[in-house]
């Protein structure tokens, strides 16, 4: 059975296009991320899964049935604009959306002492939520989304604007749900996170899917060319014919082999090779990043409007600036 | 079903526990009195009075004159004061080389509000030439009370003449006292009107704050995202309904407390004891349940399109600019307030009090007031149903599009694609 079935949805807002020609399945007990950077469709995409908005065409199925809005019971959500309401206090304002999610007024508010017991913000229940920091809204949020024990659960853009330790806390409470059997879908543009946690994975892109699949299945599909090394002294060894292309930093390079069907045999003579002229602190084999293959996958799909290619430098430098953001 | 109870609640609740709420529950009774009481005491202490001066060379004509105009002077029981009567305090000048110019001056820096000369003519049979100097041309009345005051003194002199005396004469002028008796259910006419008055500023003023309230709170929930949250569990139909509800269970309880304290106080006389003569609340069982019929309709119609312009808008300075759409109409009702007052069953009041956005206001009154065919009233109170629904129908188009945007107000063809979309 399927959690979340998408079939070819397409959304316009007068006249531009949100998302166009989308499909995914999520299946139970998936940790699915949804990646792409802003504008390209995510929360336009998510909001179609839950009701808020229909697509123009396509269909949304939750739970193996056609979209009705009586499954909304089952489904938790974090919008990504948050918001609370400012004059009420926490264990009021949960116990309120708990009942509108369906449970009775004792039953959410005993729910919603357990979970702020959980997440560490006991010492709030009692307040206001206009008293409350930033950080510790999202967690109230964050609850009220799980509190009435959904089996779907959407997280749009969870961990923006949480410290470390935070994230880390109600990231690894969504790994919890997750291997309890819920589907956890989160949209982020951050794809190191992404790389971490997800098993499953959807890139979207001016609206249009990229790519999607398994974690395993997508970095499978490219060869492991890519070579970090740290090094001491002499550099003549990048000179290697296997080399096709390299990144030069200080005390490190970042390598990319040429492609052949001896690649692995490539890497270990460039290694060997390296050992000889300097001194290798760390040599490492890897597949593309998620990053890598996002940007080659838009390069090659979707030719960027302004005419030029879509360099590496152009597209970190934009992503860098949504995290500043 | 249950959601929409859930919001209205949340909404009650949220807003009875606010010091607004407390505030303005006390406030509003405050400031109604104060209006009411203010312009009764305003009027009281501007009661028409006037001093002026005669200038005649008739003594006699001039004597007679003074003691029509100041009757709480002689002690003539023919002229017993009423209390709608000018005060008035009359000076006698004899006609001299510069008393034109003294009475000009004295004109000028008001000492006197006009002065009466009187000039005698040649022939004995006609009557003499008034000339009336005012002050100022607003001073009508002066004009008026002189000249009945003249005819009076004419006529009572005419008749001395031919020989009548004098207490047959006062007979003859004695004033025709025409008593007024009512049917016994229209007892307390004029009272009740008063009472209906306080009702319509009060649901005037209801209606407006709270369909102001419910604009309000939907922006409130635009700026703090809350709703999208809501919209996760519930349509944008049931949130818009249980906020109109919710809002307007709070504006009923307030009126609910008010009208009971009102009616607490006039059981205890009190009201009578603060206001004076004049000035008690009294209402019939069937003038109160029109009242939360016709506030029930004009809230729900007034909100609903307080709810529609709420969605269109990110914040409070861009709802200003739109209120005129909600003001505008309850202003228009207020601008006919007099004409349906004094003639509630005139064939314009009875179509202006069809038309939707007046009905609740005009209705109220005419059915307090006049006697509208039970026609009038069904037919009323199904065509402002009618609208409501369609005023529900596109608000809650437009709050279902309009509360997820954000960024600039939307244009009209805007506005109407909205309205298209499912």
């Amino acid at each position: 059975m399927s959690i979340v079935q998408l079939q070819n949805i397409r959304k316009v807002y007068d006249t531009k296009v949100a998302v166009e020609d989308l499909s995914f399945t999520i299946e139970p007990g998936t940790m699915f991320g949804l990646l792409g950077p802003n504008g390209s469709g995510k929360t336009s995409s998510i909001r179609m899964m839950i009701g808020i908005t229909v697509p123009d065409s396509g269909s949304v199925s939750l739970f193996d049935r056609p979209f009705t809005r009586s499954v909304l019971g089952r489904v938790g959500y974090l919008p990504e604009e948050r918001g609370l309401y400012k004059k009420m206090n926490v264990l009021d304002q949960l116990t309120f959306l708990g009942q509108l999610h369906g449970l009775t007024a004792s039953v959410a508010s005993r729910r919603a002492t357990l979970w702020c017991e959980r997440l560490d913000i006991a010492e709030a229940i009692p307040k206001k939520t206009e008293d409350l920091s930033k950080g510790m809204q999202q967690k109230i949020q964050f609850i009220a989304a799980l509190l009435h024990d959904p089996d779907l659960i959407l997280m749009d853009e969870p961990f923006s604007g949480l410290d470390p330790v935070n994230a880390f806390l109600l990231m690894s409470t969504l790994v919890d749900l997750c291997s309890i059997g819920k589907a956890v879908i989160f949209s982020t543009h951050r794809m190191d996170q992404v790389e971490k946690f997800c098993n499953s994975i959807a890139l979207i892109h001016h609206g249009h899917l990229v790519l999607s699949g398994s974690m395993r299945e997508i970095k499978s599909g490219y060869p492991r060319n890519r070579v970090l090394i740290h090094f001491e002294g002499d550099d003549a060894f990048l000179q290697h014919p296997c080399v096709e292309s390299l990144l030069r930093y200080n005390g490190h390079a970042e390598i990319r082999l040429r492609p052949s069907p001896t690649l692995a045999d490539d890497a270990q003579s460039l290694l060997t090779q390296a050992i000889r002229h300097a001194r290798v602190t760390r040599f490492e084999v890897m597949e593309p990043t998620l990053e890598e293959i996002f940007i080659e996958k838009v390069q090659k799909t979707l030719p960027v409007k302004n005419g030029g290619k879509l360099s590496m430098a152009q597209l970190e430098k934009s992503v860098g600036d949504e995290i500043d953001a | 079903m249950h959601n929409v109870w859930l919001i209205a609640r949340r909404e009650y609740v949220e807003r009875i526990r606010t010091r607004g709420f407390l505030i303005t529950t006390v406030m509003i009774p405050l400031i109604m009195f104060g209006f009411i009481y203010g312009t009764a005491f305003v009027n009281s202490k501007s009661e028409p009075g006037a001093h002026i001066a005669i200038v005649s060379s008739d003594t006699q004509l001039v004597l007679d004159l003074q003691s029509q105009l100041q009757p709480h002077l002689s002690a003539s029981p023919a002229q017993t004061p009423s209390a709608t009567r000018p005060h008035f305090s009359v000076d006698a000048m004899d006609i001299g080389p510069d008393t034109r110019s003294t009475l000009d001056r004295e004109l000028a820096s008001g000492d006197i509000d006009g002065y009466l000369w009187i000039t005698p003519t040649v022939a004995p049979t006609r009557r003499p030439t008034f000339t009336f100097t005012p002050r100022s041309n607003d001073q009508d009345y002066l004009r008026s009370t002189l000249a009945a005051a003249l005819g009076a003194v004419l006529m009572r002199e005419q008749l001395a003449h031919r020989g009548i005396v004098a207490s047959e004469v006062d007979a003859m002028l004695q004033p025709v006292d025409i008593r007024t008796t009512h049917a016994p259910r229209r007892q307390d006419r004029e009272s009740s009107q008063v009472s209906v008055f306080i009702l319509f500023f009060l649901m005037y003023m209801v209606i407006m704050l709270y369909g102001m309230n419910v604009a309000r709170s939907i922006i409130e929930e635009k700026t703090s995202r809350i709703f999208e949250i809501m919209l996760a569990t519930i349509r944008p139909e049931e949130m818009m309904a249980g906020k109109i509800l919710g809002v307007g269970s709070v504006g009923l309880t307030q009126v609910g407390i008010w009208l009971s304290a009102a009616l607490l106080l006039s059981a205890g006389s009190v009201a009578a004891h603060i206001g004076g003569q004049g000035i008690h609340v009294v209402l019939t069982a069937a003038q109160v349940i029109y009242f939360f019929v016709y506030f029930i309709l004009g809230y729900a119609f007034y909100s609903s399109i307080a709810a529609g312009l709420g969605a269109m808008t990110n914040s409070e300075q861009e709802l200003q600019q739109l209120n005129l759409f909600l003001v505008l109409p309850l202003i228009a009702c207020f601008a006919t307030l007099m004409s349906v007052l004094t003639y509630p069953d005139s064939t314009m009041a009875r179509v202006l009090a069809l038309i939707p956005p007046f009905t609740p206001l005009l209705m109220y009154l005419r059915v307090s007031l006049g006697h509208p065919s039970p026609w009038d009233v069904a037919l009323s109170i199904l065509l402002t149903s009618i609208s409501i629904y369609a005023i529900v129908w596109v608000s809650s188009r437009i709050y279902r599009v309009g509360v997820l945007m954000y960024g600039k107000r939307p244009t009209l063809p805007e506005l109407l694609r909205w309205l298209k979309y499912s």
